[in-house]
């Protein structure tokens, strides 16, 4: 296994472009390498910005998706290497989980690492997991493994079956209404780093087969745990899968039930009902 | 809403202009201001009889520090007012001595002069010779009322034997500024008890006084002046004039009282408002009026009933709610109310206006012996061509017609007709019950 | 022992016409309408330059300029320039919560007397600049240098110059009042004409308690409405149902349409409260003590609870606190934010199921006579600018309860935004 420790977090444009134009020709298995970086620290404007964009209060512990803003270039820089088998344009963001082991403070200095595993077998392609864990002082506090789906790709020999289900009960009481601007793209790049051209403008997003530009998963993910803020278990898993792009602008709903100490949730088209993101919220013991 | 006429012809091209020409020229008239001397200048006193009433009079005016002449004669100081006391006279002849004493006292009477002559009522003659010579005063007065210019007065009071004390108060107002459009008047006096002490300047002070239609125009300067002379006003008027009515009110320091005084429980509410608030009432104003003018075969019903409603039969059904309160309306109660010129001569277009003003007259007629058995009295005042609101959206023509035809030349101020009331409400003013003071400039109207 | 606290009185109220938005008070802020209906009460009561105790009052929409709101309406008033005053706000509570704190502070004898009320706009509201526009003005104005300001204002982009309206909208739910309560609605199955006949009833109560002159004294008029514009005395269940449904149209069966709703208004309010003793010593009236008051809240986000259903909580802690069933109260006066509200409101009383699983109590609190309800009119008729509500509705039942002489108990219940509820016991 290599690891890599980065000095400062990359790019991500330059990463995105590299990506681009190294797309064609990828193939074989994923590398075995870790990227990572010691000592980040959050700086506040950059917690406020995102914070209100996603509709969070600006509070210390972080926000529970916070991290993955963190660790998210890593990752991109490990898709947008050459070593990586997929290519970066054309992989859509499928299911998301994140851990949060301890509530992690917004001063805390947090080490970072970033790998991939688990290329599986999906009916239309392949999935591979780009997982992420920050510790602080030490010990782990924060993790998450994202799902990407690349249509059209076939995952090796002998690998597993993708896993995408994650089952919620029953969500037909909405519980907010939430309309989505057409720029909410451009806004969550803005605080996130993710500049991936299919969210910023229905231009750039129809170079890439999206008929309107699509709102980020982990924006929408980010929103609904923001509407449960106060009411999320202090050490607890939140599990979303992405079912169907949300175009901007649009309005959605929010379903929300308790279970289990925790929630299922639902976003889902206000007027045809076509669900985004359906996830749960539960405690981690 | 200012007199322009009358401002051009007391301007310097105006004055000589108008002198060339021959019109009119309205003088500015001396208006009651609250600390200024009872007359700017001195005052001359004679009689014409045996002048019982000389020493009331001197007393009155050195009380008030004017300067007393004796009788004038040739050139001089000028006049600020001319005092002829004319009781006792038994004859037509003795009149000759008010000629003698007017005439070269008048050729000095300065602008705003008074001219305040005092005689017995005729009605109390003991003989047709007698009453000829006291009813004789009255053609004399008002003659010399219309000879008068510079916005000078002449009124006439008529003391019964007995009714000396009821003098001061009287005099004093037709000597002041508060008199200032209240001219060739003829205003009986009956004996009464009055009230030693009253204050010169505050002389309603601590009473409580209900003015209606008080949300603006004449109302609002009669809550205006009676405030101003002490009183705690309770200012009424339609629920609909409320914000007029609640800015007076907050103006003046009083309280803003909404109610349509023709609904059918408006006495019982005023009643228990005047009750719960404030213990009593001590001045009632009836001032709340409508005009509704069509001629007569053109007028509807509606126009006809609106107007009787509002202008005589709330006035009626509230005095009789306040009388039949116990308690509530004091001896010394002093209830106003507002008649008009309208009323006395009739007015075309205004049938059921002038009807219902000349009831107004009727009613306080009848109602002044019962008011007089409770200490109380009961008199109209009939405004004549008053600058308001209402008169500035009247056509230009028949508007400066309507200011003219009066011996002073100009249409009355809405402060003019609240001054009056004003010293209508006063203790002082004990000895005039049932009476219609007019506030016209002695009106060609109806005269 | 001597009791630790006095009930204070009601003295009496003060309110202009309410007005239809965008209408006869469209050029009137909420500072002109507060100092108006100031003026009113001043005028009524005689409290030229008198230094009353406190000035207590609130809007739900204001301007950031209006931060001191009612202590500069005090100031352009005719009451004393040292009448001290603070604002409030509890959305549709704000007035009723003004008179709460007002009676409180006379209650404990830190105050002898006070004036509460209410004021909003809905014509005059306030307009934001664009939230990144407003972070870029705020960057420029903390710029030092040239270059710095010329950094700030590279961030301006066309469309942040399109200003941010307030939205009638519960900022956690995205949703407007009214599609929550059509939610209610339907939860408790209020039909069309139930509440449209509760509409045209206050209609009715309301036209005919001017006709009787009964707002004589507890409305002034204001730039010439003399009286509340959304009043329709002719109204009828005929003419409303033709009416098309407005909140929650998604379901073909809504029920909720403008007339069995209310309209959105401007408008303001006040009470004068105060000791008995201070009221006996000016010659003023008692037209009601104020009793007690409660406040409740639901979880209306994640909860399961309609977002307009706190005051059913918040009354029978407040009567059993008091020693009172339901049925003990004279007339009650149930705040009409829509007719839907009142509805379910009394519906979940006699609800046992409700009142068991959700209040905790072992019987429902049952019927209530209906002839008792909003004798005067309310909220459908009169229009309702949000803070005004409360201090017309203590004003209006204070005098309702004086009129019917001594012993008679009234129950204000008021539902606010936020899944909030505020309720009080007013009596003669």
């Amino acid at each position: 296994m290599a690891r890599t420790e980065l000095g400062s977090a990359p790019s991500m444009p330059v990463l995105f472009a590299r990506a681009a134009v190294t797309a064609r020709g990828r193939g074989g298995d994923l590398p075995d390498t870790r990227l990572a970086r010691t000592g980040v620290r959050v700086a506040a404007v950059d917690l406020a910005a995102y914070d209100r964009v996603c509709g969070f209060p600006l509070a210390d512990p972080l926000p529970a998706p916070y991290p993955h803003v963190l660790t998210f270039p890593l990752q991109v820089a490990l898709m947008s290497d050459r070593a990586f088998p997929l290519a970066l344009p054309g992989l859509v963001h499928v299911r998301n989980r994140i851990e949060v082991l301890r509530p992690v403070g917004a001063d805390e200095a947090l080490d970072l690492e970033v790998w991939a595993e688990r290329f599986a077998r999906h009916r239309s392609g392949a999935t591979v997991d780009l997982c992420a864990s920050v510790a602080a002082g030490g010990a782990e506090v924060w993790r998450s493994r994202s799902t990407y789906l690349a249509r059209g790709a076939t995952a090796p020999e002998g690998a597993p079956e993708s896993d995408l289900a994650v089952s919620v009960g029953d969500l037909e009481r909405p519980v907010a209404t939430w309309r989505v601007p057409d720029d909410a793209g451009r806004r969550y790049a803005r605080v996130s780093g993710d500049v991936n051209p299919i969210h910023l403008s229905g231009l750039t997003a129809k170079a890439f087969g999206f008929k309107r530009a699509i709102a980020h998963g982990m924006w929408v993910k980010a929103r609904a745990l923001a509407a449960l803020s106060g009411r999320l278990p202090d050490a607890t898993a939140v599990d979303v899968v992405f079912r169907r792009p949300l175009f901007l602008p649009s309005t959605v709903t929010l379903a929300t039930a308790p279970v289990d100490g925790g929630w299922d949730l639902a976003v889902r088209n206000a007027a045809s009902g076509v669900e985004h993101l359906v996830g749960t919220v539960r405690p981690l013991p | 809403m200012g007199d322009w006429y009358r401002d051009f012809a007391n301007s310097g091209l105006g004055s000589t202009l108008v002198r060339q020409l021959g019109l009119p020229r309205p003088a500015v008239l001396r208006r009651y201001e609250p600390g200024a001397p009872l007359l700017p200048g001195p005052a001359v006193v004679g009689t014409a009889g045996e002048g019982r009433l000389h020493g009331v009079l001197t007393r009155v005016l050195q009380d008030a520090g004017v300067p007393v002449l004796p009788a004038v004669d040739g050139d001089g100081e000028r006049l600020a007012a001319v005092l002829l006391d004319a009781t006792g006279g038994t004859s037509p002849a003795d009149l000759a001595a008010a000629h003698a004493f007017l005439a070269p006292a008048l050729r000095r009477l300065g602008p705003s002069g008074r001219v305040l002559v005092l005689g017995d009522p005729p009605s109390a003659a003991g003989s047709p010779t007698q009453a000829a010579a006291r009813q004789a005063l009255e053609g004399l007065v008002r003659s010399v009322a219309k000879e008068l210019r510079d916005g000078a007065t002449a009124n006439l009071l008529l003391v019964p034997a007995g009714a000396e004390a009821a003098v001061p108060g009287p005099v004093r107002f037709f000597l002041s500024g508060r008199s200032a459009y209240v001219d060739g008047q003829v205003v009986p006096l009956t004996a009464a008890d009055v009230p030693a002490g009253e204050h010169e300047q505050r002389p309603l002070a601590g009473e409580v006084a209900v003015v209606t239609g008080a949300a603006r125009g004449i109302g609002a300067a009669i809550a205006r002046a009676l405030s101003r002379d002490g009183a705690h006003v309770v200012a009424v008027d339609v629920p609909a004039a409320g914000d007029k009515l609640a800015e007076v009110a907050n103006e003046i320091g009083g309280t803003a009282f909404q109610l349509d005084i023709t609904a059918p429980d408006a006495g019982q509410r005023l009643v228990a408002h005047l009750r719960e608030r404030h213990g009593g009432v001590d001045v009632v104003v009836h001032n709340a009026g409508i005009t509704r003018d069509k001629l007569l075969v053109n007028m509807d019903a509606a126009r006809w009933s609106s107007v009787m409603a509002v202008n005589l039969q709330a006035q009626l059904d509230t005095t009789q709610a306040l009388l039949d309160a116990d308690g509530l309306l004091g001896s010394g109660a002093r209830v106003i109310c507002v008649s008009s010129q309208s009323g006395i001569a009739g007015n075309r277009g205004q049938t059921n206006y002038a009807a219902s003003k000349a009831g107004v007259i009727g009613m306080v007629r009848a109602w002044a012996p019962a008011f007089a058995e409770r200490g109380a009295t009961i008199n109209a005042v009939a405004p004549g061509f008053i600058v308001t609101e209402m008169t500035a959206s009247m056509p230009l023509g028949t508007r400066e017609i309507g200011s003219r035809v009066n011996s002073l030349q100009q249409g009355g101020l809405p402060v003019d007709v609240a001054e009056t009331i004003a010293w209508l409400s006063q203790p002082s003013a004990a000895g005039v019950n049932g009476q219609v003071v007019r506030v016209c400039g002695q009106s060609f109207l109806g005269a | 022992m001597a009791p630790l606290t006095r009930k204070a009185a009601i003295v009496g109220g003060n309110r202009i016409p309410f007005a239809r938005s965008n209408s006869a008070y469209a050029q009137a802020s909420n500072q002109d309408m507060l100092t108006a209906t100031l003026d009113g009460l001043v005028a009524r009561f005689g409290l030229q330059g008198e230094r009353v105790g406190e000035v207590v009052a609130g809007a739900v929409l204001k301007h950031s300029r209006d931060f001191n709101l009612t202590r500069e309406a005090v100031l352009g008033s005719r009451l004393s320039a040292a009448t001290p005053a603070y604002d409030v706000q509890q959305a549709c509570g704000t007035g009723l919560e003004a008179v709460v704190l007002v009676a409180n502070k006379i209650a404990l004898g830190q105050l002898k007397s006070g004036i509460a009320g209410g004021v909003d706009t809905t014509s005059d509201a306030p307009l934001a600049i664009h939230d990144e526009m407003r972070r870029v003005l705020i960057a420029l104005g903390s710029a030092r240098t040239l270059r710095q300001r010329l950094e700030a204002l590279a961030g301006v982009r066309p469309g942040m110059f399109v200003p941010e309206t307030p939205r009638n909208a519960e900022p956690r739910t995205g949703l407007s009042m009214g599609d929550h309560q059509a939610i209610t609605t339907k939860q408790w199955g209020i039909s069309r004409e139930e509440q449209d006949e509760l509409a045209v009833r206050s209609h009715q109560n309301l036209a005919a308690a001017y006709d009787r002159g009964f707002f004589d004294d507890l409305v002034t008029p204001y730039l010439g409405l003399t009286r509340d514009e959304n009043l329709r005395p002719d109204t009828s269940v005929e003419k409303l149902a033709k009416l098309a449904p407005v909140f929650g149209k998604d379901d073909p069966d809504a029920t909720m349409t403008a007339a069995n709703s209310t309209p959105l208004s401007d408008g303001a309010s006040a009470v004068l409260l105060a000791s008995d003793e201070w009221a006996a010593s000016r010659g003023l009236p008692v037209l009601a003590h104020f009793v007690d008051a409660q406040t409740a809240a639901v979880d209306y986000t994640h909860g399961g609870e309609g977002l307009l259903m706190a005051p059913a909580y918040a009354v029978p802690v407040l009567l059993a606190r008091n020693g009172l069933t339901l049925q003990d109260v004279d007339y009650y006066e149930i705040h009409e934010a829509f007719a839907s509200t009142v509805l379910a409101t009394l519906k979940a009383w006699e609800d046992p199921a409700f009142c068991k699983e959700r209040l905790g109590l072992d019987a429902p609190l049952g019927a209530i006579d209906r002839s008792k309800l909003n004798v005067n009119g309310s909220s459908l008729a009169a229009g309702h600018p949000f803070a005004a509500t409360g201090g017309r509705i203590v004003a209006s039942l204070a005098k309702q309860l004086h009129e019917a002489g001594p012993g008679t108990r009234g129950l204000i219940s008021i539902c606010a935004a936020g899944g909030q509820g505020v309720v009080a016991i007013l009596e003669s």
